[in-house]
């Protein structure tokens, strides 16, 4: 009995990698939908005119943001912490019947609230509020998953036989407790069915609507306080919670130092809440605000370089495995954008070159950086590290996962390449006066333009789905792929051809 | 010390906590009063324009148009006068919007008509040719929720005291009162009345129609807010 | 060489080229404008650190082998190696704190900087560059001047060649449409076209003296054909007996009386800027945010387009 390994139960963990995956092949579809949509407007007619309310451009954008951001990456998140949590912490959902409840009704509640957001979304229910876009309902609900999450973390963290916590629960933790103050605090609403008249009606309007407690000015702040850090809490701690996690593990090394760890962990936690500025230079809110958001936002490259570099050192002496494993390329890749994006993140957080890429596509490819390129690959590598060990089956094919490399890394390379060249050039195009003093454009001038670069991202999204598709069909595959025994499972996931 | 909270998630969870806090008090609270006081000529906006806000909203023109004009000298020259802070006291949400895909639209109620709106809305590449903008063609026929405008009015006044029915300073000295429904029907009249002023520049026979009928297509509404933004 | 070093010089130097490329096409490019030269300086760094940097640790991982001290704890098989933290992480971490600080405290204390106050700064600077090279333009360069301004200001409306899109506004090649004559005369006109308030009145003021009666249905269509042929073909007679008074015979106004219908000028189009125009289209908009001499300027070359 002693010395029997600890059966771990992946019931919940296996719910959630459903979800990852079919949320992630929406998104993205629709992403891409999107992407086209922008180099060819005609394809907001695509269902046909009579649905172009429900397909047109506008309309999907928010569908788009909030089904990768808490559909697929968060769906990414809760599966690992069910997976990582359990065996870091040496404790089995098994042991305890609650926790085991609490996890099904996590997911099952959290399954309602996408189906609750996609539909609000479909018939435009939002407060316009960017990743904050659902309305009162939508966040009780919300709410009520997060605080499930919550007593699974801490729940599992009590009943727990590894005494002392290891770095991915750090960041999950902080995920939790980020995001709960950060949600709460900017989604302070009045519903509307409150307002009386004066003839004393009352419950007048769609029940559903709500006004936010903040106005024009705090409004901003609040929601990009908010927003910068969802950025920090869904798409940068928890996937550090990841790699720390995947990475030694996949490749069998020990994490490279940890006091390097804990400087990154603890500086990433100060300095991110103060960079939110960054969002709203030369806007009305004032000056020092502004100016603080720019200088956190450059200190913070250090921070969050210290957990990339540790994870690149990590691998110190085993260079070859990043040439063999596809699965440890995904993750180097992965921590290489994460460099790449927050070293780009700060720069156009500097005043006068924020003075430029507001506003434009350079944003965006910034964007997709980080999340194709880190976000993306991170969770698709967990999921593959994961796959032979909750199904007791190998990956499916090797090869398959090579090509996949292959394929989205080009769509990465060409959707920044192109957002990049139309960022600047859309922005230098804004500030240009004539000889004779006036703009020397229209502003069409500045969208037309635009096209090539549209097309190109379009396609580098396309390529970018096409691979997701790959892996969709090679996790599919694995939980039919033949069996492998739990003693091999130490390190490297076994790989069919 | 780190060592001793890693073994004990109760207070490591509190640390964290706390590391986290502590940036956003000290950003957002030192400038709350000041940056939501209304600057004279900043009235709340009608029944009708907040419908339309609503339809801006729904549609999330937000994703493609930002309401802010920044101080550089190329913008103030395509869109008028930068963005004060106090202009935006009555705007719940905000709508400054993070990207630029069409122009900013801050002021455009100076320098586009009704007209041009109405035609831009339906076709807008007719209007500009190689125009990205999808064509808003349902909100032709689909009404606008006057009775959700006027709830959040009652709201905003309750709440916020958001001065309806008050005299509101104008920038020439004068003062302007915007009138808020007594009751759902007045505020219905009210609307229907703002709604009669903005088709009479329209051409579509159906949303004439309609109006005349009593009916308030979305369109109207969201033309009375695009013209609102001045 | 290291192939790897090879490889982020290709990157690098792509990376590059693509930038050159998306800066040399626009014409606002690098024309000295020191936002657009720290912008394009910004984006090249940020290939050039990330490509480097990440060939370091490629570099030290190539070559150096796990070593160091193992801490006693793992975690589900994970282990952690004590070592220290890498000296040139460290050192930037501090001394971009540092560098933090002094910013914030002396370097650009928080209450020496105003955003608004450079915007000032910057707008005086624009415009005493623009008055002392173009207050005085006339002719043909004005002309030039006014298209550019057109460009970007007009043609959203009126469409790049002026034609107006299909009747969505003012045909601008042209003084005036028939349609937009029946207009004012059937409901008057009041649109300080003359830059006062001067009303037009509507058909119920409007004497025939030729017939001795106010002006009929046939007549309208007549000379609103005759004044948007540019003053040809049939219908002189009525505009004789009926306009001219105000107009002039030939159309081209009076000063304080009546605008001309016969041709632009640029004062009628400055007139139009300053107040907007309401009219059988639809509504043109005022410019505000248009100075005198771009208002004058887009005049003279609105004034070209029917000569
Ligand atoms: C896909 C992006 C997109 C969406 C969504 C979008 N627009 Fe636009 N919009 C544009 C572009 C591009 C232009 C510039 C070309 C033009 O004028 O059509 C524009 C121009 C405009 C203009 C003219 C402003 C000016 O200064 O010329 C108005 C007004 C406008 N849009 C209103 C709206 C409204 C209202 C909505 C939502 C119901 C909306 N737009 C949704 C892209 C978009
Ligand atoms: C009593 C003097 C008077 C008479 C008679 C008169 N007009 Fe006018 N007209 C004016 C004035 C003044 C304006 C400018 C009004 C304004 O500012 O909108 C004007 C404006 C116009 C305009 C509008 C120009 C534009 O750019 O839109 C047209 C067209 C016009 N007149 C044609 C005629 C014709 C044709 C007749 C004869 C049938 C006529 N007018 C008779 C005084 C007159
Ligand atoms: C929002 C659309 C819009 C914009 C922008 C616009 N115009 Fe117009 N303009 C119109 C419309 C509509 C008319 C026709 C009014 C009428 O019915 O007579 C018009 C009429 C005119 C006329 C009068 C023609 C006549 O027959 O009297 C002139 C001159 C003119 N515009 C010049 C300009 C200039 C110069 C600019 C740019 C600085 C400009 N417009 C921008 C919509 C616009
Ligand atoms: C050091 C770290 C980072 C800094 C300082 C930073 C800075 C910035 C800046 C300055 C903007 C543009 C704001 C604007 O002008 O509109 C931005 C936008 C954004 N960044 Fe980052 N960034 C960092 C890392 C990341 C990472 C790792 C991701 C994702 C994986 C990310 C996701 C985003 C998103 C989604 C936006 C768009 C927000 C919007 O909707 O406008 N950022 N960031
Ligand atoms: C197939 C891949 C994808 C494509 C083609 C794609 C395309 C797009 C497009 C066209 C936009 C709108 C840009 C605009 O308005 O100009 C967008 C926005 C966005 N996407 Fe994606 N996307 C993809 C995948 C993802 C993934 C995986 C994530 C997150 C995990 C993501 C997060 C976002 C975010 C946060 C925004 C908003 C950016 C902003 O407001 O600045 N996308 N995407
Ligand atoms: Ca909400
Ligand atoms: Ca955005
Ligand atoms: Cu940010």
């Amino acid at each position: 009995m002693e010395n029997r390994p600890l059966e771990y139960d992946y019931t919940v963990t296996k719910m959630f990698m459903l979800t990852t995956i079919i949320l992630g092949i929406v998104g993205m579809l629709i992403g891409v939908v999107l992407a086209f949509q922008m180099a060819y407007p005609e394809l907001n007619l695509v269902l046909g005119e009579g649905l172009a309310e429900y397909t047109n451009f506008s309309r999907l954008r928010p569908l788009h943001t909030d089904a990768v951001i808490f559909g697929f990456t968060l769906s990414g998140i809760f599966s690992t912490w069910y997976y990582v949590g359990q065996r870091v912490l040496k404790v089995s959902m098994a042991e305890s019947g609650f926790l085991m409840f609490i996890g099904k009704l996590h997911f099952w509640l959290y399954l309602v609230g996408v189906a609750a957001v996609v539909v609000s979304l479909f018939l435009g229910i939002t407060t316009s509020k960017e990743y904050a876009e659902f309305e009162w309902p939508i966040d009780i609900a919300i709410v009520v998953v997060w605080v499930l999450f919550g007593i699974s973390i801490f729940g599992l963290i009590g009943i727990r036989r590894e005494k002392s916590l290891y770095i991915s629960i750090w960041y999950y933790i902080a995920t939790f407790l980020g995001i709960a103050m950060l949600y709460l605090f900017n989604n302070m609403e009045i519903p509307t069915i409150l307002g009386e008249s004066a003839a004393g009606e009352s419950g007048i309007g769609a029940w559903y609507h709500s006004v936010s407690m903040y106005a024009g000015t705090n409004d901003a702040m609040v929601q990009w306080w908010y927003g910068h850090n969802a950025v920090a809490f869904g798409f940068t701690v928890p996937i550090v919670a990841m790699i720390y996690y995947f990475l030694p593990k996949e490749s069998g090394q020990a994490i490279y130092s940890y006091k390097l760890s804990l400087l990154s962990f603890w500086g990433l936690m100060f300095v991110y809440l103060w960079a939110g500025g960054h969002h709203l230079l030369y806007s009305t809110v004032p000056d020092w605000v502004q100016t603080m958001g720019s200088i956190f936002s450059v200190i913070l490259i250090l921070p969050s370089w210290g957990s990339a570099i540790n994870m690149l050192l990590t691998m110190k002496g085993e260079w070859q495995q990043v040439a063999a494993s596809p699965l440890i390329k995904f993750m180097i890749l992965a921590s290489t954008f994460y460099m790449f994006s927050t070293l780009e993140g700060p720069i156009q957080a500097i005043k006068s070159v924020n003075a430029i890429a507001h506003f434009t596509d350079w944003i965006v490819g910034h964007v997709h950086d980080g999340t194709l390129g880190w976000v993306g690959f991170m969770i698709m590598a967990a999921l593959f590290h994961m796959a032979p060990r909750v199904f007791k089956r190998e990956i499916y094919s090797k090869s398959l996962m090579a090509t996949q490399f292959w394929i989205q890394t080009l769509g990465i390379v060409l959707y920044f390449t192109s957002m990049w060249i139309a960022g600047i050039t859309q922005g230098m195009m804004w500030r240009a006066h004539d000889e004779f003093g006036n703009l020397a454009y229209s502003f069409i001038d500045t969208v037309t333009i635009l096209h090539p670069y549209y097309t190109i991202r379009g396609v580098g999204g396309l390529l970018y789905l096409v691979g997701f598709l790959m892996f969709s069909y090679n996790i599919y595959k694995t939980m039919s792929a033949r069996p492998v025994e739990e003693s091999e499972l130490q390190s490297a996931s076994p790989m069919g051809a | 010390m780190f060592h001793w909270l890693e073994k004990h998630p109760f207070f490591f969870a509190v640390g964290v906590f706390l590391t986290v806090a502590f940036a956003g008090l000290v950003t957002i609270l030192p400038n709350f009063a000041q940056s939501s006081r209304p600057v004279i000529g900043t009235a709340p906006y009608s029944t009708l324009e907040l419908a339309g806000r609503h339809v801006y909203i729904k549609n999330s023109c937000n994703a493609c148009h930002s309401q802010l004009v920044r101080p550089f000298k190329s913008e103030t020259d395509r869109y008028g006068h930068y963005s004060l802070s106090g202009e935006y006291a009555y705007d719940r949400p905000f709508l400054w919007g993070s990207k630029r895909t069409g122009p900013d639209l801050m002021r455009v109620g100076n320098y586009r008509t009704t007209d041009w709106h109405e035609n831009h809305m339906k076709d807008p590449s007719g209007v500009v040719p190689g125009s990205i903008m999808p064509a808003y063609r349902w909100m032709f026929t689909n009404a606008a929720d006057i009775d959700t405008a006027f709830a959040e009015q009652l709201t905003v006044a309750q709440f916020f005291s958001v001065p309806y029915n008050k005299p509101v300073p104008m920038r020439d000295g004068s003062t302007m009162v915007v009138k808020m429904g007594s009751s759902l029907a007045d505020a219905n009249v009210l609307a229907l009345a703002e709604a009669k002023v903005i088709v009479e520049d329209m051409k579509d026979q159906d949303v004439k129609d309609a109006v005349a009928n009593g009916k308030i297509p979305e369109i109207v509404a969201l033309i009375a807010y695009l013209n609102s933004l001045k | 060489m290291n192939k790897i070093y090879l490889w982020g010089i290709v990157i690098t130097v792509a990376m590059l080229g693509f930038t050159y490329m998306s800066v040399g096409m626009s014409e606002g490019g690098l024309n000295g404008d020191i936002v657009n030269m720290l912008t394009v300086a910004a984006a090249i760094s940020l290939v050039v650190i990330t490509v480097f940097v990440v060939i370091k640790y490629v570099r030290q991982m190539q070559t150096d082998t796990a070593d160091g001290q193992l801490a006693d704890e793992q975690w589900d098989g994970v282990g952690e190696y004590l070592n220290e933290v890498p000296k040139g992480w460290a050192i930037m971490f501090l001394l971009t704190m540092v560098w933090g600080m002094w910013y914030f405290i002396a370097g650009y204390p928080v209450n020496s900087y105003s955003q608004i106050g450079e915007y000032n700064e910057d707008v005086a600077v624009h415009n005493a560059k623009f008055e002392a090279q173009y207050a005085s333009i006339t002719g043909d360069r004005l002309v030039e001047m006014g298209e550019s301004v057109f460009i970007a200001e007009c043609k959203i409306c009126h469409g790049l060649k002026a034609d107006g899109i299909d009747g969505k506004a003012a045909n601008l090649n042209q003084r005036i449409e028939a349609k937009t004559v029946k207009f004012a005369i059937e409901n008057g006109s009041n649109n300080h076209l003359l830059g006062s308030e001067m009303p037009m009145p509507d058909r119920n003021g409007l004497f025939n003296t030729n017939t001795g009666s106010l002006i009929t249905d046939a007549e309208i269509d007549v000379v609103s054909a005759y004044v948007a042929n540019g003053m040809t073909g049939t219908g002189a007679d009525v505009f004789v007996g009926t306009c001219a008074a105000c107009h002039g015979e030939d159309g081209k106004g009076m000063e304080y009386v009546a605008p001309s219908v016969a041709t632009f000028s640029p004062a009628l189009v400055t007139n139009i800027l300053n107040h907007g125009k309401k009219g059988a289209i639809g509504k043109m908009p005022a410019f505000d945010r248009l100075n005198a001499k771009q208002k004058e300027a887009v005049g003279a070359y609105i004034t070209s387009l029917s000569n």
